[in-house]
This record gives C-alpha cells, sequence and structure tokens, in this order.
C-alpha cells in the first residue's frame, strides 16, 4: 500500500478538516480578533503592530517545533510497548510509577505539543490517572528544558534553584490527589493503534 | 537553531533508526502525523495571535503593586489567578514575570505566579489538552493541582523567612 494511500480517502479528509476547523478554531479566531480589536482602540496602532509584529516572530520559532513534535509523537504512537508501559506507570505501579512519571515529565524534551501527545499516548497504554496527571504536572512545572531557556535566564539561577526546589514534591502531591479523587475519567483516543509490524 | 529543537531533532533521528529497523510501515504513522497537525495547528495560530494582544491588555503595573513583601500572604491569591489569566506562552510570561521582579513582588509571589501559569496555562488546555485528551482529564487534573501555587508559594515564602537565597535577578 502506498503510504500517502489515506490523503485519497474523503471520508478521512472530511473528518480531519472537521476536527482542524470545528467550533474550538472559531472560538479561538474570535478571541484573536476581539483581543486585537480591544488593543488597537485602547493601546493605539503601534501597540497592536508591535504585538503582531512579535506573534509572527515567535511563529515562525515555533512551527518547526510543533512539526518536530508530532512527528515524534506519532512515531512513539506505534513503536511504545505498551505492555511495559502499564507495569511501569499503570494502577498497580504505586508511588514508584509517580517518580517515574516525574522523572519523564522532567526529562520530555519540546513544548508542549511534544509532552500531550505523549501524555495521549500514555493514556492509551492504560498508564493510571495519577501518573498521567503527575507526568504533565513535572513537564510543566520542572521541564529541564524550560528551567535552562527559560527561568535562568529570565529570572537569575538562585531563583530558578528556590523554585526547583519547592516544586519537586509537587506533582507527586498532585498525581496523590488524583488518585483519590471521585472522578470518572473517559479519555479520547482509547482504541489501542492497529498492528503495523514487519512486512505490513 | 536553539536547544529546543536540536534536542527533537536528535529525538527524531533516533526514533526514525528505530522505526526503520524494526520494519514500520511508513502510511500508518503518516497519516497519524497529519490528523494530529490538522487537529492543533489552526487552533496554534489563532491562540498565539490572541495571546500577543492579551498580554498587552493586562495591566502588569497595577498587578505589581500586589505582589510585594508588604501585601505578605495575600499576595499569594493575587499571583495565582494572574498566573491563570496569561493565556500565553514562556517568552510572555518570563517577561511578565520579570516585570513584576522589578517592581518589587516577593519571591512566594514570584513562584505563586510562575507555578499557577505552569499548571493552569489557558492556552495549553485549549490547544492541547482539550482536543487530545478531552474534558474528563481535564476536570480531574484542574482539580488535582489546585492547592500547588499556594503550596509552592509558602513554602518558598517559610524558605525567605531562613535564608535570602532565591531572590529573582530579573534580566533587563
Amino acid at each position: 500500500m502506498p503510504p500517502l494511500d489515506f490523503l485519497h480517502d474523503p471520508d478521512w479528509r472530511r473528518a480531519v478538516l472537521q476536527d482542524g476547523f470545528g467550533k474550538g478554531f472559531w472560538l479561538f479566531l474570535a478571541v484573536a480578533v476581539l483581543t486585537g480589536a480591544l488593543c488597537l482602540i485602547l493601546k493605539g496602532p503601534d501597540v497592536f503592530a508591535a504585538a503582531l509584529l512579535r506573534d509572527g516572530g515567535l511563529l515562525l520559532d515555533l512551527m518547526p517545533r510543533v512539526t518536530v513534535a508530532l512527528a515524534i509523537a506519532a512515531l512513539i504512537w506505534f513503536l511504545l510497548p505498551r505492555e511495559r508501559v502499564s507495569r511501569l506507570v499503570g494502577t498497580q505501579s504505586g508511588l514508584r510509577g509517580l517518580v517515574i512519571a516525574t522523572l519523564a515529565g522532567m526529562v520530555t524534551p519540546g513544548g508542549p505539543a511534544s509532552a500531550y501527545a505523549l501524555l495521549g499516548v500514555l493514556a492509551a497504554s492504560g498508564a493510571d490517572r495519577g501518573a498521567l496527571v503527575t507526568y504533565i504536572t513535572a513537564w510543566a512545572l520542572l521541564g529541564l528544558q524550560r528551567v535552562l531557556v527559560w527561568d535562568v535566564p529570565f529570572m537569575g539561577p538562585d531563583f530558578a534553584a528556590l523554585r526547583i526546589l519547592v516544586c519537586l514534591p509537587l506533582p507527586l502531591v498532585a498525581g496523590l490527589i488524583a488518585r483519590r479523587l471521585p472522578l470518572t475519567l473517559t479519555l479520547k483516543d482509547e482504541a489501542v493503534p492497529p498492528q503495523t509490524g514487519r512486512g505490513a | 537553531m536553539n536547544v529546543g529543537l536540536l534536542s527533537l531533532l536528535v529525538l527524531l533521528a533516533v526514533l526514525l533508526g528505530l522505526a526503520v529497523r524494526r520494519g514500520l510501515a511508513a502510511g500508518p504513522v503518516l497519516q497519524r502525523f497529519a490528523e494530529q497537525f490538522v487537529k492543533l495547528v489552526p487552533r496554534m495560530l489563532c491562540a498565539l495571535v490572541a495571546a500577543g494582544f492579551i498580554a498587552e491588555l493586562i495591566p502588569k503595573q497595577t498587578i505589581s503593586g500586589y505582589l510585594g513583601d508588604s501585601a505578605g500572604l495575600a499576595a499569594l491569591p493575587v499571583a495565582a489567578v494572574t498566573g491563570v489569566l496569561i493565556p500565553a506562552g514562556p517568552v510572555i510570561v518570563f517577561a511578565i514575570a520579570a516585570v513584576f521582579a522589578k517592581s518589587g513582588a516577593s519571591t512566594g509571589a514570584l513562584v505563586a505566579f510562575i507555578t499557577s501559569w505552569s499548571v493552569f496555562a489557558a492556552h495549553r488546555i485549549m490547544i492541547y489538552e482539550l482536543p487530545l485528551l478531552g474534558a474528563s482529564f481535564l476536570r480531574l487534573r484542574l482539580v488535582s493541582v489546585l492547592v500547588l501555587p499556594f503550596l509552592a508559594g509558602s513554602l518558598a515564602m517559610l524558605a525567605g523567612l531562613v535564608t535570602m537565597f532565591g531572590t529573582a535577578v530579573p534580566l533587563d
């Protein structure tokens, strides 16, 4: 089967476009237009133009990273040994599972595109709810790349060290709370991906 | 070429090598990539533009008046709420944190602000969390992390009672 066959499937194309340009997208667009108008009225055209220009720069910086991150996530989706993941961070993994999830969150490179895509893979592989909350909290609070690129240059190394120190136990706290909360959890993407092993 | 992109490219190369060795079919991988790309990128573009405007609209100077040492514990909720209100990436948030630090915000308030933004960042919820994980995960996570900004801020304040270490040296 040629690898790009799915592009010719009209049902697939329609579903994907609906996903990308659904309600959420229009809501975002509306917020962007609204805040832009407010900015133009309240702060004047100079501030408005400067903000737009900065956004353009951010975008150029962001697009390559997001593209690579999503490619990584797509590969991991098919490569990750799911049984082993659920043994490491599954419901029976206890405190050890939460510690592993914390470490994984700390070393996950890239921005939210890679971390959240990986979180989706973990959820579909049978990771326990506490481990999922711990993983994404650890990435958000303690991600090493973020500390080095943002905390240290903007706030100084002392502040960065103090912040890391006080935040170190917090992903575990969040995971333990998540395990005890009486909330039901239904995840998207629960289907296990089709087997695409050798010779497929 | 920055550190972030470089480390991602290295990881991608390793995974590609692994995929080739295992004889993974390219079709399904490309399909999943295309699905996620279309799902996330249009929203991301709009959110990025909106975030730039919101950062201009937030009254930074007014807020920083409530974050100083004189505000004591009251600075924590103000810092936490401000963190929730900024739907933008680290570029904008750390620039704002530096503004707060320069206008005399206490270390505890700064820690609470950054923690709150880290765990609540509204743009991440809208762009990534809802489409990829769904509303029930979001609810579970939000309730689980609700106390974290206050815990982090109080711990930093307690540390401030015994040592001066940790004072921010904001970028000019």
